[in-house]
């Protein structure tokens, strides 16, 4: 590779950047805030493409009405394509959220509604995607190898409604092959129109690449890369699906014949994966170890880190922390995670996702192939069925309805006779989302079909059946708690002011709380709360109710897996960017939580939880609350920009290995100058390429609506 | 027996290798007019009210029996001169803006304390460093507490002005693994002016440590009006060439963070007005280390 090569793909790189900038203006401008992850998606053209209904309330359900509208977009689908960009291809339409109605109303669920709305509970019911394709599948296969599978088991497995089944993803498949082809042609027409010599050469590649993929698998790193871009778009038009793989175990036959056959060097590489790494914030996993414990991690998996930084997105990458970790990657993760501050990458846990995992009876190799794919969640490519960030229960709903109930009863109250009666509406909490999931099993094929995530799951194609209906191998089904922090605090805010010192009593906690501490004397009174011993000080009252809380969370969670259904319920503490809409259906809490405001964010005790050294203390809580059966309890990290330099980042992977080493599971990081985030919040348009790790997602800062920029704004501000 | 400390600091990456856990212990025989911890110039457990947190309710001048709080255009004055330390005022804030600094506490109560910070400093080779105030005034204390984590194996460090009689310092040094100390001037009559005490103790006591074979670091505070001149950075860079046994030789910027304490415990600050010295000022001596050989690390 010459110099002026590579400074050539440097200049396309910086022409992406920029242009990416000016999608993401876009859309704000046209679309508003929206406090979710950036998707690469961009804006669709003004009197774009339309739904088709199926269904007399306006929305289409069930195979026939998914297929026709999935088939119909693909075929209207706008070509994207940039001479700069290595691939072609970007998805512009969320097809999962333009019906008018997300669930059939021919398979209602009044029984639960009631509990639904007593207990604010997000049931997932009609929910999609949140499970991870098997990528290998589709290298291996190709779109080709795909519709021959189809053609394949349609003749085993043969009713009626199993052909409306094969028909379908056939459908779907053919449609995909039809939008690359659309491309490949305008591809061919634009290499006429360049004049740029290296351009056109790139969109002639481009041409050739895509030609190679339309049915047969890839053999060359950009053709894998094109491949998985095409598979991605078209599950990201179908229904938002962002769940990715282990990358650096995907790529890596790829680079390495490309490299041994002199094909290409390592800066054209680097220019493929940072065009790849660009098109979409997949969740993409590097390093850890494979089924029998080895390390994954590979040259590309250092090269793949170096495209991350030269891109500099948004972007959601987490580093495995296992025993036998390549270190120098992990270091390399930590440097840029200093470097950049743009909240990547991000950590997880191999020794308690995977001992925790095996406690549902299965065994280390299956264990270690359940990989970060998703926001808090851990998937096995193309094995199971989860619902994962699916189905949450507020927490702190569910205490206020147990402390109203207690006030209201006029027999004595104790914080003794609280926390029975929480842990009885939790049980209800609980069973009512359980009761959800299994509602939607049993009807979401006739909703919203996996059309797209089933051609790269082990079973739907084999059995003939959707993966949310038996066709997946496994399912194992989550349910989140949310607000751990508020009732943990309110709990201990209790015993400590009423019980133990006696400084108030439960008449003038009940008329604060009433009257959401209005007044000098209800903020004097607010803050005593406040001040009370809290979760995450370490041997708090807080700790002790935390504690309390995950041992009958995790307990009646468990409780709900039926063997016989092949169903086991996983719990996890999480709240995704659900906090502000979970936080407006609760009054004011005994933790001198204001009525309506945010509950705490996922696992994280409340901010200001302890007077210094937050990081270590929050480490150590949160590590004691994991709920431990391979699902996650998050640890959202701000980091102090003081701490986060490169001189420090060997205490900064020490924190991170011990937390991990403690029974920790996931790490995100934010590592934000106070003073440019209040600039930010202030002019958003100031920072246009600020990150901020909201959750489990990284999104722009300028993306954010208001109310969420100042959440997170409180939150760096507090910590 | 038990100490009296300030604070157990968590997480304290300034006080030695990896991450720690820093006892400041209360009372100090030296009285260094630009010191970081004002909190710890008495031995005795003081009054502190903290600005931030004070919301101007009066509710604590209601208890006070002596006049020593009073509000003024609804912010707390806090007396110092008039308080008694009674406390009784704080358990009537309801802010947490009036707090009491200093508590007693025993060696295993600090353990205990301190403990479940130990895999952070098995995975950072960290430990505990104790500090203060001069550390050595408790002496008891402090032989006590290091023998309990030693005993733990964990890494324990000291932070000291080195003014007191070596023989204290033998009497603990088998359960230290590394010291740390001042060098503030070379000066006696300026350490005398600046710190309240001789610095003839200290250069005595740093030729013993070099000698001991114990692991040392010291330490220059570059401090405006004190030392912050190339005469005064050669004469300690100077002297500290001589030593073949010192592991770290670190010059610390002045700061000004420690202004609010001095605000919350009423106490003069002679550094008001003087600003944090940067990093790279503290550069334009590089070329004395390098004369000398020196290396700052």
């Amino acid at each position: 590779m010459s110099t002026s090569q590579y400074f050539r793909f440097q200049r396309r790189i910086e022409q992406l950047r920029k242009k990416k900038l000016e999608q993401t203006h876009e859309k704000i401008e046209k679309e508003g805030s929206l406090d979710e992850d950036d998707y690469g998606r961009i804006v669709p053209p003004v009197d774009g493409w339309e739904t088709k209904a199926n269904h007399k309330d306006g929305s289409f359900y069930g195979i026939d009405g998914w297929t026709d509208n999935f088939c119909d977009l693909m075929a209207n689908h706008l070509v994207y394509v940039d001479p700069n960009d290595a691939f072609a291809g970007r998805w512009m339409y969320f097809l999962s959220r333009m019906r008018s109605n997300k669930w059939n109303p021919d398979y209602p669920y009044e029984h639960l509604q009631e509990n639904i709305d007593k207990y604010n509970i997000i049931c997932g019911i009609g929910d999609d995607a949140h499970f991870a394709p098997d990528y290998s599948m589709g290298l291996e296969l190709g779109f080709g190898g795909l519709l021959d599978k189809i053609d394949h088991y349609r003749k085993i497995n043969n009713s009626e409604e199993q052909k409306k089944f094969y028909d379908a993803h056939e459908r779907a498949v053919k449609s995909i092959q039809k939008w690359i082809k659309r491309h490949i042609s305008v591809i061919r027409d634009m290499i006429e129109e360049e004049s740029d010599f290296e351009l056109k050469r790139n969109l002639y590649e481009m041409a050739v690449v895509n030609e190679n993929i339309v049915s047969a698998p890839p053999r060359t790193l950009r053709e894998a890369c094109q491949w998985i871009v095409w598979f991605h778009l078209a599950s990201r038009t179908y229904n938002r699906d962002g769940a990715g793989g282990q990358i650096d175990a995907l790529l890596q036959p790829f680079y390495e014949r490309d490299m041994k056959n002199g094909r290409i060097d390592r800066d054209e590489a680097l220019y493929y994966l940072s065009c790849f790494l660009i098109n979409d914030p997949v969740y993409w996993q590097l390093g850890g170890p494979d089924k029998d414990g080895n390390e994954q991690a590979s040259d590309i998996s250092f090269l793949i880190l170096k495209a991350a930084d030269k891109i500099n997105t948004s972007l959601n990458i987490t580093i495995r922390v296992h025993k036998g970790m390549n270190e120098d990657l992990f270091q390399k993760a930590l440097y840029y995670l200093i470097k950049n501050k743009n909240g990547w990458p991000r950590f997880s846990g191999d020794k308690a996702l995977v001992e925790g995992f095996m406690k549902n009876g299965f065994d280390a190799a299956t264990a270690r192939q359940r990989i970060a794919v998703g926001c808090n969640w851990m998937s096995l490519p193309g094995m199971e069925y989860t619902l994962n960030d699916l189905v949450k229960i507020n927490m702190a709903k569910v205490f206020e309805v147990a402390y109203c109930q207690m006030i209201a009863d006029k027999n004595g109250n104790s914080t003794s006779d609280l926390w029975r009666r929480f842990s009885k509406h939790l049980e209800v909490a609980v069973h009512t989302a359980a009761e959800g999931i299994r509602h939607h099993l049993k009807y979401q094929k006739y909703n919203e079909p996996e059309l797209i995530l089933n051609l790269l799951s082990h079973g739907p194609l084999e059995k003939g059946l959707d993966v949310s209906d038996g066709g997946a191998k496994y399912y194992n089904m989550a349910i989140d708690g949310a607000g751990l922090a508020v009732v943990a605090d309110s709990l201990a805010a209790l015993e400590q002011r009423i019980e133990r010192e006696k400084k108030i009593s439960w008449e003038q906690i009940q008329y604060y709380i009433k009257t959401d501490f209005k007044g000098a004397d209800g903020e004097r009174m607010r803050l005593l709360l406040k001040n009370s011993e809290r979760y995450g000080a370490g041997r708090s009252l807080g700790d002790k109710w935390a504690g309390e809380i995950k041992a009958v969370f995790v307990k009646l969670v468990r409780k709900e897996s039926e063997q016989s259904n092949r169903q086991l319920f996983i719990p996890g503490f999480f709240s995704w960017a659900n906090t502000v809409e979970f936080g407006v259906t609760v009054g004011a809490t005994p933790n001198g939580r204001k009525s309506q405001t945010p509950i705490s964010h996922g696992a994280n005790p409340n901010p200001g939880f302890v007077k210094d050294a937050a990081s270590l203390a929050l480490a150590s809580a949160i590590a004691r609350i994991q709920p431990g059966y391979g699902n996650t309890a998050p640890m959202q990290w701000e980091l102090d920009p003081g701490l986060a330099k490169q001189e420090h980042a060997s205490m900064i992977g020490a924190i991170i290995k011990t937390h991990f080493k403690m029974g920790g599971t996931l790490i995100n990081v934010n590592i934000m100058d106070k003073q440019k985030v209040l600039e930010a919040h202030d002019d958003p348009e100031k920072y246009p390429e600020l990150v901020v790790r909201v959750t489990g997602f990284t999104a722009y800062f300028s993306m954010l609506t208001p109310e969420f920029r100042q959440l997170v704004v409180d939150r760096i501000l507090e910590n | 027996m038990n100490g009296i400390i300030t604070t157990i600091q968590r997480m304290s990456i300034h006080d030695g290798p990896g991450i720690r856990s820093t006892i400041f212990l209360k009372g100090c025989n030296l009285h260094c007019l630009w010191c970081h911890n004002p909190e710890t110039y008495s031995a005795k457990i003081e009054l502190e009210w903290i600005a931030d947190k004070c919301i101007g309710c009066g509710e604590c001048m209601s208890v006070c029996r002596t006049g020593a709080l009073t509000v003024d255009a609804g912010i707390v004055q806090l007396d110092k001169k008039k308080c008694m330390s009674c406390f009784v005022c704080m358990s009537n804030c309801f802010t947490g803006a009036l707090q009491k600094v200093g508590r007693e506490i025993s060696p295993a109560e600090t353990f205990s304390e301190i403990e479940q910070d130990f895999p952070f400093f098995k995975e950072s080779q960290g430990g505990i460093t104790i500090s203060g105030g001069e550390p050595m005034l408790q002496e008891q204390y402090v032989t006590e507490t290091l023998q309990l984590f030693k005993n733990a194996g964990c890494h324990t460090a000291i932070e000291t002005n080195l003014t007191v009689p070596w023989e204290k310092y033998q009497r603990v040094l088998e359960y230290i693994d590394l010291v740390m100390a001042d060098l503030k001037l070379m000066n006696d009559q300026k350490h005398r002016q600046w710190t309240g005490g001789s610095n003839r103790q200290v250069l005595e006591n740093i030729l013993k440590l070099e000698q001991s074979g114990k692991a040392y670091w010291l330490r220059t505070p570059i401090v405006p009006r004190v030392n912050h001149s190339k005469k005064e950075v050669e004469e300690i860079v100077a002297f500290v060439s001589g030593l073949k046994n010192i592991q770290k030789f670190e010059l610390l910027p002045f700061h000004s963070l420690a202004a609010s304490k001095y605000k919350n415990l009423g106490i003069d600050n002679f550094f008001e007005e003087e600003n944090t010295i940067s990093q790279k000022e503290l550069e334009c001596y590089n070329s004395i280390l390098e004369k000398y050989k020196v290396i700052r690390k």
